[in-house]
């Protein structure tokens, strides 16, 4: 019960995960319920003109700079935000010897994630 | 002589007291809204490669199964602003003067409040 | 039994105490580690009083059937720290918790969780200490004023900052509340944290950047999750949830700052 697993001193790099966490928090709890009601019950329509204004009013509002720029940081911040919960969730089930590892798959889901909305906004 | 007792620690202590169960239920929304995140990106890379490409995916989500999958992603989203924005004056406090300002108060300034300003840009933006 | 007289049942009661009680159950955690190889449960039939607290209930066992009983115990009205136990598996302070919630019920009483067990009801509160000490939880500052220079004044304002972190008594209730407290041994805790932040936020206090270097740490102040059940647990509502989730804020900044200046960060 009072064996030390983190022997090493000094700051922790855990502020800036936990940084990341704060900010993907806000953002995904301003922003991500109305996109999931946009997407899930606004947008879904099976008639092709209804479909084609979708697109149009959707693809023209991405098109904005302003709007690029906050999706990206609601993405990229939801995404880190999204990856600390699941890794400390993981460690709290039982996986804390495994911490490395889990740090490893989950912030870098969350960058891979980053990098994809980068990319994927780029493209629009 | 034995010595000390120690416990032993519980694999599922997370289920041993009703304040740990909704600690668990308000961690396990940033899976569901991991999940939608990367939708998300799926329809974002759908909406990039053209008006073909999009609007077949705006028809393949016009089902009942997907609309399910949004109504979960949508409980687990409220879900975590309410709780994190029930959390912030906690993390947050608000002095006036010596006092501090009532909870209440400080989650609806910093929280509900500019959540429905944005929700309501992001409709506006969507519906006008 | 009624009597009809007020007088002759005071009387009664006092002569005669066991004459007009019900009674209730306790089923105390025992372990004496020189004679057991694992803790069993006792039971013990003890006078149910409306006004009694679990603490009375222990202390009538200890002089009236089994004195070979442990606990501790100092002020029986919730200042001292002492009494904390688990009643009914809820981190209590023994002498805030009355007969009458859990009546006609038995009442069961452990020691605290997520510590070791000396003996009985008595923890072994050392990696406690060990955790407060780490913090440096008193006011830090190098310029020490003599005493004829007058006191360090402090406006309300001032105060206000931190008085309801300053209302901590040790009494360890939130780590038996706090699950990362029983599975991180790197952990600081609820009540150290919540006085490191005490202290930082003291207007009198000018060491900040040295409590930090140990909250800044890799489990130190980082292993809480904001589970937020030591602040529900806590008997004087320090709430250290909050104390620690500003005081992560406040050590992300130091960590950012180390970064934009490095020499210069802290007062």
């Amino acid at each position: 019960m009072n064996q030390s697993n983190h022997p090493a001193r000094g700051p922790s790099s855990e502020a800036l995960w936990w940084a990341l966490f704060s900010v993907g928090g806000v953002m995904a709890a301003l922003f991500v319920p109305a996109i999931i009601f946009v997407t899930g019950f606004l947008l879904p329509t099976s008639d092709p003109d209804t479909a084609t204004g979708h697109y149009v009013r959707i693809h023209g509002v991405v098109s904005w700079w302003p709007v690029r720029i906050v999706l990206v940081g609601v993405l990229v911040f939801s995404f880190f935000h999204c990856a600390h919960r699941v890794r400390h969730t993981l460690m709290d089930l039982g996986l804390r010897d495994q911490e490395a590892a889990l740090k490893w798959l989950c912030y870098g889901a969350a960058l891979a994630g980053s990098v994809a909305t980068v990319v994927m906004i780029w493209r629009i | 002589m034995t010595g000390p007792y120690r416990p032993k620690p519980k694999w599922a202590w997370f289920v041993q007291r009703p304040g740990y169960i909704r600690f668990m239920i308000r961690e396990l929304t940033a899976v569901f809204i991991g999940a939608y995140l990367i939708f998300l990106l799926v329809l974002l890379s759908k909406l990039g490669r053209g008006e073909a490409s999009f609007t077949a995916l705006l028809a393949t989500l016009h089902n009942s199964f997907w609309e399910l999958l949004h109504v979960a992603a949508l409980i687990a989203a409220v879900w975590h602003t309410i709780t994190w924005f029930n959390a912030t004056p906690q993390a947050l406090p608000v002095f006036i003067g010596e006092n501090r300002a009532p909870n209440v108060l400080v989650a609806i300034g910093m929280g509900y409040g500019p959540w429905i300003m944005v929700s309501a840009v992001i409709l506006w933006g969507v519906l006008r | 039994m009624s009597l009809g007289c007020h007088a002759c049942e005071s009387l009664l009661e006092l002569e005669f105490p066991m004459a007009l009680q019900n009674d209730i159950t306790l089923e105390l955690f025992r372990y004496h580690p020189e004679t057991d190889a694992e803790p069993r449960f006792q039971a013990y039939e003890v006078p149910y009083r409306a006004d009694w607290v679990v603490l009375d209930a222990i202390n009538w066992i200890k002089d009236h059937i089994d004195g070979t009983v442990s606990y501790r115990w100092s002020c029986r009205m919730g200042v001292c720290g002492s009494c904390g136990m688990m009643v009914n598996g809820e981190p209590r302070l023994a002498c805030s918790a009355f007969l009458r919630e859990y009546y006609p019920e038995t009442i069961r009483v452990e020691p605290l969780a997520n510590f070791s067990v000396e003996r009985d009801l008595v923890v072994d509160m050392d990696s406690f200490m060990q955790k407060l000490r780490s913090v440096s939880p008193y006011i830090i500052r190098d310029d020490v004023n003599d005493t004829d220079q007058g006191e360090y004044k402090q406006s309300p304002k001032q105060l206000a900052q931190y008085k309801q972190y300053s209302m901590c008594i040790n009494c360890m209730l939130c780590y038996s509340a706090c699950p990362v407290a029983g599975n991180e041994p790197d952990f600081l805790g609820p009540a150290a944290l919540a006085l490191a932040h005490r202290y930082n936020k003291d207007s009198r206090d000018r060491g900040s950047s040295h409590r930090m270097g140990k909250m800044m740490e890799h489990e130190a102040v980082w292993g809480c999750t904001f589970v937020g059940e030591c602040s529900k647990v806590c008997p004087k509502n320090v709430d250290p949830a909050g104390a620690i989730q500003q005081a992560k804020a406040a050590a992300a900044q130091e960590y950012f700052k180390g970064f934009v200046m490095p020499k210069g960060a802290g007062r």
